[in-house]
């Protein structure tokens, strides 16, 4: 289906006809095909093409947001007359401003070589019926229950705003996904698996997908199998890239939100214990962790599910220090908080469907690589833990109190790592408490995929987390 | 029948004459609304035109689900010609084994709808900052918070000549007082009878606020085992992780604790949990189910005992058993949706207590969670997880709230946790909200010796 780009233009040319202070629309037509299979058996299948605009006004300092699947001009003139209706109705005694921001008119897209809808359905089941064979052939009983889902997302979008930018871009977005149960001597061990890209179909052959896939499930029944309780006491712990992204994002990529910072999603969200330290001195001046740690947030790496050029407020897309040499560097900023800040945007508003508002979100958040192999991590460990991947986590809402259970670990003995299994390890950590441990990042980078939650109502934006293997020293381990 | 009984008699005509044999048709049509609030102040308001027509489709036992939004004649028929070539590509589905095939006639649920929604958009911001002012005067000095209220009309019509139709709407205002950055509290208040509105958001306001007042001085907890006072809020979203599980979907992707314990006792003599879909203000309610066959009341845990799963037509017939009139589009997080059980409300039978009387004969220590978030498991087959405590968080000693507590977490077993129940309150609300997706009437609940952890560094 074609996008209509003059619907969104006329909306905004609308708009101003009625004078509003600033609007934007924004128009997308995407189209999701899925298939979920349960133990090689097909549980769903479909095709959902959507389109509708979304339009978003900031009128006497109050935003009204509308969205309409109804593609015709009567609707798009409600639509905005809606907008700037519930915008004068909110009655703010502070001002919303949006920073100011070059306009810009290009376009964008995702580099793909084979479009979805151009493969034969009959080879996109295939592929999850090889997969589950496999798993199959190779687990028999000790994997029974195998669920399989995948997604194959493209998006045209237009974005047009009364302040000169209009922006079009072409995205693709395949996910794949298992959750899998493992049968060991003393119970199960389940297992939740993904991975994503922006790329076209060709990314399930280049990227050896059912490799990784196999691996992870290798490592799921062994530990089923093998992995025992153990008490330990202060313990060095290494984790994997996997781990120590989960960590970037949850621990440093969400409090540095500026919209939680602020309050916003106050009552949604959580708020940002960053709040606190931005009240006792300024950005660049705050210790968050030892000199080995910078984290950044990058939408730019191509071929990652976060990936984007331009933000869905038309702003330039860049790299975000998050933290520097261990220093708080750089918050996520989208055009209302950076005013606030009396700052520029870096590009940070990401709306996930076109009756979404655009709000400040991550992209990739990654440990920037260090110098260490992950040999030269281990060997100086006397007692110690390798932490390869994770099941359980969560963190509270101001993004301090963190836990993060490990699956596939490992004891670390003079300089080794060694067979022994360590059954569900708890790492329940403050980010302090990580920040300030860490003393080398390894030089590998890898970067798993997972779709970040915020918002209300939920906006699940796709993400990578990742970067180098992280060594953290005197870790007490906790929880049960 | 209603507005849309021509549209979807052409629907379900036009897709038999393709050869598909069994369709659902179900038109939904409305307008919703959202208001944002943060640091006193409103921060969007939102509305959204709700317009689309899902359908499912069946033919040779395949079948697929789509969407079709502003659903007009010429574009329906686009639509499923396209998917019913793409239905033709796929495997049978062995999970599906039919649909409703009687019709019968729906009892009316009173108080589905409530007309006042109707002229509520034009208040609706004046009642918000009426609230946000309810709170600052109990004390909050920054309030946040969100409004959803719309209204909807959903017709039905199947391949089997069952169908119906009705108008609902609803209001859900969850609001989070602030006296300082970790120093709050929330309340929820929700349902469809808009009497008394402006009163009943003002009593979650004070609530809030009297909450986030008491949470002012709060110091680190300290881990270990307590028992616990869940309030509404908690409880819906704990318990509802077990309640969730009585339906074979979840059994069947591993993800329910419960998948081998119906006939089983799990629970305290005085615990009964039904899911029902015809409680007036419950916000899950609906005179029948995605395949037109009409609510029902299905006990889920009675006195203690795990007694049914949810069931739809197929999964009733893999169980030996009847639908109890759940069936619905449900997805997995992304993609297209199948036909599947899925809970409408859960509703708790009232206990004897009040909340001051479960504090009261709290002599142990004690920890009373008011509100939480962030559910998370290691093993959702043994029921092994953990939940974040935010908002008002209080330590009790000696039958008294002794001082507001942080930074804890409730990291226990689901299946120990409910065997533990030793009190169940009469302060019965209706919960929904981001945490716990489906409307659950409950009172508080007091629970045993529970594990509760703190960060190691």
């Amino acid at each position: 289906m074609e996008l209509n780009k003059d619907l969104a233009d006329y909306a905004v040319e609308y708009g101003k006809s009625l004078h509003v202070d600033y609007i934007e629309a924004r128009i997308v037509n995407s189209r999701d095909e899925s298939y979920s299979t349960r133990n090689g058996q097909i549980l769903g299948a479909g095709i959902t093409p959507t389109s509708g605009i979304g339009i978003r006004v900031l009128n006497k300092g109050s935003v009204g947001f509308t969205s309409t699947a109804k593609l015709n001009r009567n609707s798009i003139e409600d639509a905005v007359k809606n907008a700037i209706k519930y915008a004068n109705a909110n009655n703010r005694k502070n001002p919303i401003i949006f920073s100011e921001e070059k306009a810009i008119q290009t376009k964008w897209s995702v580099p793909f070589k084979i479009r979805f809808e151009d493969v034969p359905i009959e080879e996109k089941q295939k592929l999850l019926a090889d997969i589950d064979a496999e798993l199959k052939k190779e687990f028999k009983k000790d994997l029974p229950n195998r669920i399989i889902l995948m997604n194959l997302n493209s998006e045209n979008k237009y974005i047009v705003n009364s302040d000169g930018s209009c922006i079009e871009s072409e995205l693709y977005l395949p996910t794949f996904h298992t959750f899998n149960t493992a049968k060991g001597k003393n119970g199960t061990e389940q297992r939740f698996f993904g991975r994503g890209a922006t790329a076209g179909w060709e990314w399930f052959s280049e990227n050896n997908l059912l490799e990784g896939i196999m691996n992870d499930n290798r490592s799921l029944i062994k530990t089923a199998k093998n992995a025992i309780e153990m008490k330990l006491g202060k313990i060095d712990v290494i984790v994997s890239s996997e781990v120590a992204g989960i960590m970037a994002h949850e621990n440093v990529g969400h409090p540095a939100e500026s919209d939680r910072i602020l309050g916003r999603e106050g009552a949604q969200a959580g708020e940002s214990f960053y709040l606190d330290l931005l009240k006792e001195d300024e950005i660049g001046k705050i210790k968050m962790g030892n000199p080995e740690v910078t984290i950044i947030d990058d939408p730019t790496m191509p071929g990652s599910s976060g990936f984007y050029l331009y933000d869905d407020e038309c702003v330039k897309a860049q790299p975000r220090e998050l933290i520097k040499n261990g220093m708080l560097n750089e918050l996520l900023l989208n055009r209302e908080f950076a005013a606030r800040y009396d700052l520029k945007s870096n590009a940070s508003a990401r709306a996930i469907t076109y009756d979404r508002e655009p709000i400040v979100r991550m992209a990739n958040t990654y440990f920037k690589p260090g110098s260490f192999t992950l040999d030269e991590m281990i060997e100086d460990i006397k007692e110690g833990m390798y932490m390869k991947s994770f099941t359980e986590w969560n963190i509270d809402d101001r993004r301090f109190q963190s836990k993060y259970v490990g699956l596939e670990c490992y004891i670390i003995k003079d300089g080794k790592i060694t067979d022994q299994m360590i059954k569900r390890p708890v790492l329940e950590l403050t980010t302090f408490g990580i920040l300030g441990s860490v003393d080398a990042v390894s030089k590998d980078f890898e970067a798993p995929h997972g779709i970040c939650g915020k918002c209300d109502p939920m906006q699940g934006v796709p993400v990578w987390m990742g970067g180098g293997q992280v060594r953290m020293r005197n870790i007490k381990l906790g929880g049960n | 029948m209603g507005k849309f009984e021509d549209l979807l008699k052409n629907t379900v005509d036009f897709t038999l004459k393709q050869g598909v044999e069994e369709v659902i048709a179900r038109y939904n049509q409305g307008i919703d609304y959202q208001i944002r609030f943060s640091n006193s102040m409103i921060d969007i308001m939102k509305r959204w035109e709700n317009d689309k027509l899902e359908l499912f489709l069946v033919k040779d036992q395949k079948t697929t689900q789509i969407e079709i939004r502003s659903p007009k004649m010429p574009l329906i028929e686009e639509r499923i010609l396209h998917t019913v070539k793409f239905l033709e590509h796929l495997p049978k589905n062995p999970f599906y084994s039919g649909m409703e095939m009687e019709k019968k006639p729906y009892q009316k649920i009173e108080g589905l709808f409530d007309s006042r929604i109707k002229t509520f958009p034009d208040k609706a911001t004046d009642n918000v900052n009426a609230v946000i002012n309810t709170s600052l005067e109990a004390g909050a000095k920054k309030v946040a918070g969100v409004l959803y209220f719309g209204q909807n009309n959903t017709e039905l019509l199947t391949s089997h000549n069952i169908g119906g139709n009705y108008d609902d709407s609803y209001y859900r205002m969850t609001v989070r007082s602030f006296v300082d950055g970790e120093s709050s509290g929330q309340d929820i208040v929700c349902g469809r009878n808009l009497s008394n509105i402006e009163k009943k958001f003002n009593i979650s306001a004070e609530n809030s606020g009297k909450l986030a007042v008491m949470a002012v001085g709060g110091k680190q907890g300290i881990g270990g085992t307590y028992d616990v006072i869940l309030s509404p809020t908690v409880a819906a979203n704990v318990f509802g992780e077990i309640t969730s599980g009585a339906n074979p979907l979840l059994v069947m992707l591993g993800m329910s604790p419960v998948s081998d314990s119906i006939g089983k006792k799990i629970a305290p003599d005085n615990l009964s949990i039904e899911d029902n879909a015809l409680v007036g203000d419950g916000l899950g309610s609906r005179p029948f189910d995605v395949e037109g066959k009409p609510s029902l009341q299905t006990p889920i845990i009675e006195n203690g005992l795990l007694k049914s799963f949810i069931q739809n037509t197929s999964t009733g017939k893999n169980y030996g058993c009847q639908s109890t009139a759940n069936s619905e589009f449900v997805g997995l997080g992304i993609g297209s949706k199948m036909l599947a059980p899925s809970p409408s409300n859960m509703v708790y039978k009232s206990g004897d207590y009040s909340l001051d009387e479960i504090i009261a004969e709290s002599k142990k220590p004690t920890i009373y969670i008011t509100s939480n978030w962030y559910t998370r498991f290691t093993n959702q087959l043994e029921g092994i997880f953990s939940t974040i405590p935010r908002d008002g968080l209080f330590l009790i000693e000696n039958g008294e709230i002794v001082k507001p507590v942080r930074k804890l977490r409730l990291a226990d077993n689901l299946l120990r946790m409910m065997s533990n129940i030793t009190a169940i309150g009469k302060d019965v609300k209706q919960i929904a909200w981001w945490e716990v997706p489906t409307p659950t009437f409950l009172p508080t609940i007091k629970v045993a010796d529970c594990n509760i952890t703190a960060a190691t560094k």
